[in-house]
């Protein structure tokens, strides 16, 4: 038995506006990504590196196009085939450049309740968000709520999050866009540790080349057309 | 876990401000049902407490709460010669205001007893004493802070306070003092030296002007006691109170005295209806309009506050959608933190009304019904407010999360 892609996407388009204002933001993206690959988008502002990662992510629905995660088919000619919010939360985890905690949750809870919201019952949500937490090294930090964390502190609480159910594929919007480039760093190790430990395919878009040695491989995108190569860890 | 405790516990100095704003709004409605109470229960404590089968006033009057009567004391005769009539009373009324023995205004109705059919044995007198002598003697309602056995000076006699009740008040909401009725009538008639002796001269003299004034005795009987000029009649008082004899048919005696021209009838019962519907209906209307409103207002500020409060949380909404959270999460969430608002401003309520309104002029009176009944609105009110909200928790976009 083989082991399923973690994203299997064909022809997907996405295009926003009409007539002279129509942007084609994503054009006819064909791509496979395994388990345990950790995947860089690369391209300048406005060349639809969002618009894949939240057509991906099933929050913007594409205009064409078929796409399976896990093996489960989630969109069939760019309709949706599945209940998205249980979609969501089993098989997709998310990070975004900042704001991406619940600000009236603690560090804990933040994690927890990505597990409650899949009715984990509480005492091992709590434990399992726990372990992830101080595997992150946040061990010290668990009742301290998002105002007072540092902006690296705060990501790492959310990759927790996006790590602490086991999802399929971890989509990250410029995760390190607001941290330096030491912490930059150890977010993008971060990320490779969960690929290899966790079989978590991992998609983030980021504009720092100095990372990319840790990565499998490279979607480029110009204009909503995408190319994908090779990264520097083969 | 629960998002909505977590939430409030986040601004939890905010959230109870908050319900502290609208609890007080509560403890406005609270007074109002209280005051309704109060104005029913004050307006008729008086016909309630006087015990009277029927009430016979002036013809075609509404008296003698809701209207001015006026009748003659001596209607109390020809009445107890009706069968089926134990006792027959006279009754009057008066609002009076005088000083208070160590200052101050001391503001009453004076109601008089007739002396010796009743001491008051009916009255709900908390301390003290029914009324043993025939004069000089007063019961005077709690309200009006009169100490037992303290003595007041009225018209020209001092009067002692033997007993005190509770709840007696005029529909107006004056205390109430009991006299005997020769006491209460001393004291409403009360008229100055100087102006008895001016009525005295004016009578001589009209005497004088016409054939009377001849003989010399009529002339010295018109310089007198008024009491002793045959041709002048007693005081009027308000209205004869009627007891029926045991077993007696109220309708039947009714319809025997109703039947006399000079008078009209009605029972305790109409009595109460004439009050409620009359003197007391634009005062209890009114009352009944402003409850209407504020439980409007308070709907529409508690729908402004989870509106708000809905718009500050919307990126973490949003955000519990990116991450799959079910509709009923986020509904739960909303709706739970308004009821918990609506409850906390519902205790809020309970406790200010229970220290707040014995301090109020009038009696604000509560019962559990009356709890129960703003509960249920405070319910009602959150379910209401949190749909505001939620509709616009719907509309949350998980791209908002992305946007930012
Ligand atoms: N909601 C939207 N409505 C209209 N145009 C949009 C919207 N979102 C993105 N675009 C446009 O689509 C293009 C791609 O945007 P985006 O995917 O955000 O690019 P990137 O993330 O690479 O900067 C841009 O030209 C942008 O202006
Ligand atoms: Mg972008």
């Amino acid at each position: 038995m083989t082991v399923p892609l973690a994203i299997d996407a064909r022809s997907l388009a996405r295009h926003y506006g009409e007539g002279n204002r129509r942007v084609d933001a994503l054009k006819n993206a064909t791509f496979e990504i395994a388990r345990g690959e950790v995947v860089a988008i690369l391209g300048p502002s406005g060349s639809g590196k969002t618009t894949l990662l939240t057509v991906l992510g099933l929050i913007n629905p594409p205009d064409a196009g078929s796409l399976r995660i896990d093996g489960h088919e989630v969109l069939r000619e760019g309709a949706r085939v599945t209940n998205l919010a249980l979609f969501r939360r089993r098989y997709l985890g998310f990070v975004f450049q900042r704001s991406n905690l619940i600000p009236f949750l603690n560090a804990l809870e933040n994690v927890q309740l990505s597990l409650e919201l899949d009715d984990v019952p509480p005492r091992e949500a709590r434990g399992r968000a726990r372990e992830i937490l101080t595997s992150l090294g946040l061990a010290e930090r668990l009742d301290y709520v998002p105002a007072i964390l540092s902006g690296g502190e705060q990501q790492r609480v959310a990759i927790a999050r996006a790590l602490v159910n086991a999802p399929a594929v971890v989509l990250a919007d410029e995760p390190t866009a607001a941290l330096d480039s030491e912490r930059g760093r150890q977010i993008m190790e971060i990320f490779r540790r969960a690929a290899r430990e966790r079989g978590a395919a991992i998609l983030f878009v980021t504009h720092d080349h100095r990372t990319l040695d840790l990565v499998d491989r490279v979607i480029e995108m110009e204009d909503g057309a995408l190319t994908v190569r090779a990264g520097g860890s083969t | 876990m629960n998002l909505a405790l977590r939430d409030v516990r986040h601004d939890l100095a905010r959230y109870l401000l908050t319900a502290l704003g609208l609890g007080l709004l509560l403890t406005v409605v609270l007074a109002m049902m209280g005051i309704y109470n109060g104005l029913i229960l004050d307006g008729t404590a008086l016909p309630d407490a006087l015990g009277a089968d029927l009430w016979i006033v002036q013809r075609n009057t509404r008296g003698p709460f809701a209207e001015l009567s006026q009748i003659s004391h001596r209607l109390e005769e020809r009445v107890r010669a009706v069968a089926g009539v134990r006792l027959a009373r006279s009754y009057s009324a008066q609002t009076i205001q005088r000083e208070r023995p160590g200052g101050g205004k001391l503001r009453f109705a004076a109601v008089g007893l007739p002396w010796p059919d009743d001491h008051g044995e009916r009255l709900p007198i908390v301390s003290g004493r029914e009324l043993r002598d025939p004069h000089f003697e007063a019961i005077a309602d709690r309200s009006l802070a009169l100490a037992l056995g303290e003595r007041v000076r009225l018209a020209r006699d001092v009067y002692t306070i033997v007993g005190l009740t509770e709840g007696m008040l005029a529909s107006g909401g004056d205390p109430i003092v009991f006299f005997t009725l020769s006491d209460a009538r001393q004291i409403q008639y009360d008229v100055a030296n100087e102006a008895v002796r001016l009525e005295r001269e004016a009578r001589l003299a009209r005497v004088r002007a016409s054939e009377l004034g001849l003989n010399p005795e009529n002339l010295r009987r018109a310089h007198g006691l008024s009491s002793g000029v045959p041709a002048l009649g007693p005081l009027p008082v308000a209205a004869i109170m009627v007891d029926l004899a045991p077993g007696a048919d109220v309708d039947t005696v009714r319809a025997a005295i109703g039947a006399w021209p000079d008078v009209t009838v009605h029972t305790t019962q109409g009595e109460r209806d004439l009050l409620l519907r009359g003197s007391l209906d634009l005062m209890l209307r009114q009352n009944g309009l402003f409850r209407v409103l504020l439980v409007v207002i308070s709907t529409i500020l508690m729908g402004l506050i989870i509106y708000t409060m809905t718009l500050e949380k919307l990126h973490s909404l949003a955000l519990l959608k990116l991450l799959g959270a079910r509709t009923t999460v986020i509904l739960a969430m909303i709706l739970e933190e308004s009821l918990l608002l609506g409850a906390i401003a519902y205790g809020i309520a309970l406790v200010a009304a229970r220290f707040a309104f014995p301090y109020f002029p009038r009696r604000i009176i509560l019962g559990d019904a009356d709890r129960v009944a703003l509960l249920g609105i405070v319910v009602l009110i959150s379910v209401v407010a949190s749909a505001v909200g939620i509709r616009k928790a719907l509309a949350a976009d998980p791209n908002q999360v992305l946007a930012s």
